[in-house]
């Protein structure tokens, strides 16, 4: 019995003069879970998110994403197929309030300027719309605060807020919870189940292995841009590949 | 004579504004001047040529001004904004040359016959177009285009098409200095291309950046200052491009994060918070 | 005639290449344009006009580089030291735009906006010969040999001294680069020096071939040289002056076949098909910056 791909990724590369970022890579990501996507610091776990979401253009190899080929397709057909991302070192757009960061991702106004021009009564509901995502990620009451003046932790909740008022199916976070201290964590493992339910599957790339542990179905670990190990949590933390990826790692 | 200044300044925050809607969506234009040439041509030959009344013949001009926009925009418009500013470059020099030569439009010597453009017509396009400004600065568009600008990747991953957006910003622009380039055309009711260069564009975009971009008050704060000012200080008008160099040079001290940073919005937009919404 | 009309069209090819290594260069390195650059080009041929009467046309070439690379520096200091963040690259253009404003503004205040006529060359240079039944005049060929003796030297220095080395590890990354000891801002003088330098040799170049000066060459030529620049590929300096000699003969054959001022478009005509076909230039060799496309 095979759960549906929601994402498959095929022997997938990208070089940049001789380093290859990824190289030859295979992934699949089933409906229903947060796969795990581990690996050291220049593995290539953000340059797959980057390749996937179409902000770099793969070099070779195939990516289905519920039977839409994702190769060649531009940022925002990616985006509107339905992938929603965050970033690894947060690109909020500093000079809008909290609540218009979400309200900009409703995708209504994305796809028709003509009716985003003249959409004053839509703001109505675009505005509960929005004030709905970030309750629940509990921002509501910091809707109207600049977004550049959040902490890390409210930063990173907010990303993940702006990345599901799309509605993606696909949700693709990168290392949500670097730089906050334990109880953050904590909450944060919270917020990740909250946002599970609203999406068919999610990639969770980390490092804090205690966040893999507790939201992962599946993990994949990666080195030198490919797959060297996959299966459950404690099977590929416990995997010599991955140890000797790490070694010298802190963690 | 004042009516003559302000008739000027009029068509300078026209030609401010257009700037200011391609940048809106991070657009830099240098082609104020071709756009104000087609446009102040255009309607020209279908007033004086066709004899058609103003106000579609302005439409008209205005409409082809954005096509040639989309058009020529859109090779640039996919890349970095640098490439759009040497091809904003490259499109008003380019037109002027066209319009030498295209001896049925009066070539070098000049192009006339057009009458009828006067302040308070002139005035009036100001209102309507502020008008429509205004009612962009409160709609979900405004917020579209702060995003392109600010994040042209991010908002492209949310599914915005930012191709489309920035198309949208530099043809706008380019139909208001068409509306600028009609109403100057048919005040001055004589015209020759070189009326409307390189210079012109930079002059324009100046204009803009001196007086403000955060919102659409500052067009209308440089092009007044600029365009009435020399009018009154004779060292100013003969000192022009010092004075506007320097100008530019000193807000640097005042601004030094930039002549283009637009400011982030505070607490309590005007549209933020008028919903009861339940906190939690 | 088709003979002589393309070493014309070599020669200006030559002193766009010139104008737009220097552009591209600072693109390359500081990764933000110089609008002064246009005006700097323009000034050197006012620097032979207050020279040339005084001394051997070699030595107003070096008076043109040295008071070119004393603009850059000057632009540099004034322009583009301050700025960092995301629309520093804006910023910087408009300030050195500015810069180019008061510039023009001076030159017109001290010498008049009209072209005026450089004083007559006399002996070598203003002869000319004769060869497979075209003539060709001296002049053309010493600033042919000039501009390849520049851009090799330029090559020289920045694929094999210290400051070349510098020069290539802050074009990377300058942040890198400064991490590794390499005094950023020493380079960064550096590169504007040099790359002035070079435009306002090329504007005396140009104002010795056609004889005068004139305060509007800034934005006609100079202009053009930004196009090239576009084609050849930002940062490719190898691109820059194979789109450099393109461009002069391809225009220098537009005017030949009669096309008359419509040859002045060709340049622009061809950025456009660039950035339609090959955004990242026709000539480009590498890789400048990283994707470009959104």
């Amino acid at each position: 019995m095979q759960a549906s791909h929601v994402l498959s990724v095929a022997n997938l590369s990208k070089h940049f003069g001789g380093i290859h970022a990824l190289n030859g890579i295979d992934l699949q990501i089933h409906e229903g879970e947060i796969l795990g996507l581990i690996g050291p610091n220049g593995a290539g776990k953000t340059a797959l998110i980057n390749t996937i979401t179409g902000f770099y253009r793969a070099d070779s190899g195939q990516m289905d994403f519920m039977g839409h080929n994702l190769v060649g397709r531009s940022l925002h057909e990616i985006g509107r197929l339905g992938i929603g991302r965050t970033f690894q070192n947060i690109r909020l757009f500093k000079r809008m309030t909290v609540l218009e960061n979400v309200m900009v991702a409703n995708k209504t106004y994305a796809a028709h300027p003509w009716s985003a021009f003249w959409g004053f009564g839509q703001r109505r509901k675009a505005v509960d719309e929005a004030m709905h995502w970030l309750q629940t990620m509990h921002l509501s009451h910091q809707a109207d605060v600049s977004a550049q003046s959040l902490s890390y932790g409210e930063a990173r909740r907010l990303e993940i807020a702006r990345a599901l008022a799309g509605y993606p199916a696909l949700l693709l976070l990168d290392e949500p919870a670097a730089g906050m201290n334990e109880g953050e964590t904590e909450a944060l493992i919270q917020d990740i189940q909250t946002a599970r339910s609203q999406v068919k599957a999610m990639l969770l790339i980390e490092h804090d292995m205690g966040l893999i542990r507790s939201l992962s179905d599946r993990v994949v670990a990666m080195d030198y841009g490919r797959k060297i190990a996959e299966g459950s949590a404690s099977s590929v933390l416990a995997h010599p590949e991955v140890k000797k990826a790490y070694l010298g790692e802190d963690e | 004579m004042i009516a003559d200044h302000l008739f000027f300044t009029c068509i300078n925050i026209l030609l401010a504004w257009s700037v200011y809607v391609s940048l809106l969506t991070g657009s830099l234009s240098f082609a104020q001047g071709a756009f104000m040439a087609v446009g102040c041509y255009a309607s020209g030959y279908f007033t004086a040529k066709m004899g058609l009344p103003m106000l579609p013949a302005t439409g008209l001009a205005a409409l082809i001004s954005a096509l040639i926009a989309a058009l020529v925009g859109y090779p640039a418009l996919r890349l970095r904004g640098i490439y759009l500013i040497l091809a904003t470059l490259g499109l008003t020099f380019c037109i002027r040359v066209l319009l030498e030569n295209m001896d049925f439009l009066g070539g070098i010597g000049g192009f006339g016959g057009m009458k009828g453009g006067d302040l308070p017509k002139a005035a009036a396009a100001v209102v309507l177009i502020g008008i429509v400004l205004w009612l962009l600065s409160i709609s979900p568009l405004q917020r579209v285009f702060d995003a392109v600008r600010e994040d042209d990747r991010v908002a492209a991953a949310l599914g915005i098409n930012v191709t489309a957006i920035r198309l949208i910003g530099f043809s706008a622009g380019a139909a208001i200095a068409a509306v600028a380039g009609m109403l100057y055309g048919h005040y001055m009711s004589f015209v020759r291309p070189e009326n409307f260069d390189v210079t012109l564009s930079i002059y324009v975009v100046l204009y803009l950046v001196l007086g403000g971009v955060n919102n659409l008050y500052g067009a209308i704060l440089g092009a007044a200052i600029m365009t009435l000012l020399p009018e009154y200080i004779r060292f100013l008008a003969d000192w022009r491009p010092t004075v506007f160099g320097a100008a530019i040079l000193v807000l640097l001290l005042f601004r030094p994060d930039g002549l283009l940073s637009f400011r982030p919005r505070t607490a309590l937009s005007k549209h933020g918070r008028a919903l009861n919404a339940p906190g939690v | 005639m088709l003979a002589g009309q393309i070493v014309n069209g070599l020669v200006s090819g030559a002193m766009y290449a010139l104008v737009a290594i220097g552009f591209t260069l600072i693109i390359g390195v500081l990764d933000k344009l110089n609008f002064n650059h246009p005006e700097v080009f323009m000034f050197g041929g006012y620097v032979g006009l207050v020279a040339l009467p005084h001394m051997p046309v070699a030595g107003a070439f070096a008076m043109a580089f040295l008071v070119g690379g004393l603009l850059g520096v000057l632009t540099e200091w004034m322009a583009f030291r301050r700025f960092v963040g995301n629309d520093a690259r804006t910023t910087a253009a408009l300030s050195s735009l500015a810069l180019g404003l008061i510039l023009t503004d001076l030159v017109h205040k001290v010498w008049g906006t009209e072209p005026l006529r450089l004083p007559n060359l006399t002996g070598w240079l203003s002869e000319s010969f004769g060869l497979l039944g075209v003539n060709f005049l001296n002049l053309q060929m010493v600033l042919l040999a000039i501009t390849f003796a520049l851009m090799w030297a330029l090559h020289h220095v920045i694929a094999h001294t210290r400051m070349g080395r510098q020069i290539r590890a802050v074009a990377e990354s300058s942040a890198h680069a400064s991490l590794l000891g390499v005094h950023v801002l020493r380079v960064n003088q550096a590169v504007f020096f040099i790359s002035s330098g070079l435009a306002s040799i090329a504007g005396l170049m140009l104002a010795l071939r056609a004889d005068t000066v004139s305060p509007d060459l800034g934005l006609t030529f100079g202009l053009k040289a930004l196009a090239v620049m576009a084609i050849g590929g930002m940062g490719d300096m190898r691109g820059a002056v194979l789109a450099g000699l393109g461009i002069g003969v391809l225009e220098a054959l537009m005017f030949h076949f009669g096309l008359g001022r419509l040859g002045e478009l060709t340049v622009w005509a061809a950025m456009i098909a660039t950035l339609l076909l090959k955004p990242a230039g026709l000539f480009a060799s590498g890789h400048h910056g990283q994707e470009q496309r959104v």
